[in-house]
């Protein structure tokens, strides 16, 4: 077969290694369209060059072709990456190259650990390059909730400790008021103002986390707690959820504030009482919130009941076994 | 196993029946289209392909549907010489291929294939697993380094199945998962991603495997999966995203194993999940008028024998999505 690779004098050297897969009935049928002759032989060519571990530019471009026909490819990805380092090339044209790829193939998660692969160097990034922000902002207006960038993000902030970094929580904002149930941003912003900073401890999705010896409740907890940025976050919410009473998100996330500095739900019964008057019932969330409130004081349980009562019968009836739990849950309490 | 969508797409109107036939006769011709070209960009799947292709025949009844010897030789030409598989011949080792060898091979009772080909027997893929585990507890899918939940997931998974846990730190790999915990009480992909209903089953299944589903809040992970369900009545990964027909599975399966899957409506769920088969050409789509692939065949299949479904294999929810005839025999005694 005539290709691309076997005519060119660069590679006459090399021999390639067509695919074994092993099938009794002899040579895979080749396919005849001309894009999978065109791959067969790019990845052929990539079997031999790899199998002597060759450090080239012409490898390296061959990785390249092989990428553009099948990003997923993720043999493909382990190789190129060394041969960057091997070379000494210059890691931000490679960037370059990678944001097209990435906007280009959003559900790609070789291309996101690649990146990671670079960004880790520190002789080529002792700092953190500022233009990667604005990448990562163009990749959100394709997908706002893509879940490699996001944890790609979070990778980028632990290690060039970038949760005051006003970038991050500007970034945050921008993408809450352009859709304020964006649950990743949610997540983000919690990270940044109450996840673990201390890099010599394992990561972890709240402080504590991780320690099989702190107590359920007090997961999340902070040590130190700066009083006014929580009250500060909790307005936040509170607007939020003035937008969109039934967006899940910020009443999670109010709940892990109040968590991290060691409130209870209390504190928010006259603005949940807003959502919940007689005969209009603006936020299940905030039915939800009052019967926690009711449960936990004495006296009330039957208020708690009526509560999660509301939300069996009207508003979550596909739940209906959920809140039979949780009712159950109170009367046994009571009894 | 090709991964090529289509041809045909989930036929969106209610259907209270399962085209069983259909979907058999679908998966049988899904490796008769080599000439098509997604097969090749679906290459970097194709072990798992098999995988989904073979256990979805065993959860519809059919079991010796694909050819045992072929299938045989297809896995282990997978084979790298460290011990472990790539998605298709001449790609390198990987975690997620070599757990969908192990699961094949011991669903079709080959795993003493290993040894008696030359190639070093079990004990050579789970020391392939092992190397892969950090320091922190957490794994590794390759050499490469990328880590997440997956991986830690896929190497109990296959690890207990083949009967070596004894290679690895669980201890270490449970605090791992236990600091994947995030603020709403369900897990994500790695330490402070968002929660996320596949990375659950990932860090939920590892717990369970691990024998220590006790560090789990049961109540509020249970409230956070049923949450799931949405007006469709199927499942989506994440507040505020779209359903999608794998995640009966990945849901329904976390569920299961914290004893709550009662706590979603199942009629609702599995009248979902039936609207995203092809009735003609057989296969299930993500959603309702999206193209069918097997990824998702598997997936709604193991989600409605999950629920009981008339006439389905009853799957494994805790030890592997594989039926559970298999498993019960395989990690009997």
């Amino acid at each position: 077969m005539e290709g691309k690779y076997s005519t060119d004098p660069e590679w006459a050297s090399v021999t390639p290694i067509d695919l074994d897969d092993g099938s009794s009935s002899g040579a895979m049928p080749l396919a005849t369209i001309a894009y999978p002759a065109e791959y067969l032989e790019a990845t052929s060519y990539l079997r031999a060059v790899m199998a002597a571990n060759e450090m080239s530019e012409r490898a390296l471009s061959l990785t390249k072709d092989v990428i553009s026909m099948n990003p997923a490819h993720y043999t493909v990805w382990i190789y190129r990456a060394k041969i960057l380092f091997a070379l000494d090339k210059d890691l931000n044209e490679e960037l370059n190259w990678l944001n097209d790829v990435s906007l280009k193939y959003l559900k790609n998660y070789q291309i996101w650990h690649h990146r990671q692969v670079l960004l880790s160097s520190k002789a080529h990034f002792p700092t953190f390059p500022p233009k990667e922000a604005d990448f990562l902002m163009e990749m959100f207006a394709q997908d706002s909730k893509n879940y490699h960038v996001w944890t790609y993000r979070h990778w980028l902030v632990r290690h060039f400790r970038l949760w005051d970094q006003p970038r991050e929580l500007e970034d945050v904002e921008f993408l809450l008021k352009a859709d304020v149930r964006n649950n990743s941003a949610w997540n983000h912003r919690y990270m940044l103002r109450f996840g673990p900073r201390d890099t010599s401890l394992p990561d972890a999705g709240m402080v504590n986390a991780g320690d099989l010896s702190t107590a359920p409740t007090e997961k999340g907890r902070l040590s130190i707690v700066d009083e006014d940025l929580i009250d500060g976050e909790l307005k936040f919410a509170q607007e939020a959820i003035l937008r969109a009473p039934e967006n899940r998100s910020p009443w999670w996330y109010a709940r892990g504030v109040l968590r991290a500095a060691g409130r209870g739900l209390a504190e928010w019964e006259g603005f949940v009482s807003g959502f919940v008057s007689e005969g209009a019932v603006k936020s299940s969330h905030a039915v939800e919130w009052l019967a926690d409130v009711f449960a936990e004081r004495a006296g009330k349980e039957a208020e708690a009941v009526r509560m999660l009562t509301m939300l069996k019968e009207e508003f979550d009836p596909i739940r209906k076994n959920y809140w039979d739990y949780r009712i159950r849950k109170l009367d046994q309490a009571v009894a | 196993m090709a991964l090529v969508s289509g041809p045909g797409r989930g036929e969106g109107i209610p259907d209270s029946e399962l085209h069983s036939s259909k979907h058999v006769t679908y998966i049988k011709n899904l490796d008769t289209r080599k000439d098509e070209l997604e097969y090749w960009l679906t290459e970097h799947l194709r072990l798992n392909g098999v995988y989904w292709g073979l256990t979805a025949l065993h959860i519809l009844g059919c079991p010796d549907t694909l050819p045992r010897d072929q299938t045989i030789d297809f896995v282990l030409s997978c084979q790298s010489d460290n011990g472990g598989f790539g998605a298709a011949p001449g790609h390198d080792a990987h975690m997620l291929y070599t757990v969908s060898a192990v699961q094949i091979l011991i669903t079709i009772d080959a795993v003493d294939e290993l040894e008696k080909r030359g190639r070093g027997g079990k004990e050579k893929v789970g020391s392939f697993i092992a190397n892969l585990q950090n320091a922190d507890g957490s794994f590794m899918g390759d050499q490469w380094g990328e880590t997440d939940t997956r991986f830690l997931y896929g190497a109990l998974n296959a690890l207990s199945l083949l009967r070596l846990m004894d290679l690895v730190d669980v201890p270490k790999a449970v605090a791992h998962i236990q600091s994947c915990e995030n603020l709403d009480g369900a897990y994500g992909i790695r330490p402070g991603a968002e929660s996320h209903a596949g990375q659950v089953f990932t860090c939920i299944g590892a717990l369970a495997i691990a024998g220590r589903l006790d560090l789990v809040n049961k109540d509020r992970l249970g409230a956070w999966l049923s949450e799931r369900q949405i007006e469709s009545g199927g499942f989506n990964g994440r507040p505020e995203k779209l359903a999608d027909a794998c995640y009966s599975w990945w849901v329904g399966s976390s569920l299961a194993m914290i004893d709550r899957l009662h706590w979603i409506d199942g009629e609702k769920l599995a009248a979902f999940v039936l609207q995203c088969q092809d009735p003609d050409a057989g296969g299930f789509a993500d959603r309702p008028g999206n193209m069918v692939d097997v990824y998702h065949t598997h997936f709604s299949l193991a989600g409605l024998s999950l629920l009981k479904f008339n006439g389905l294999e009853e799957i494994d929810a805790i030890n592997s999505c594989m039926p559970k005839a298999i498993t019960a025999k395989c990690l009997a005694g």
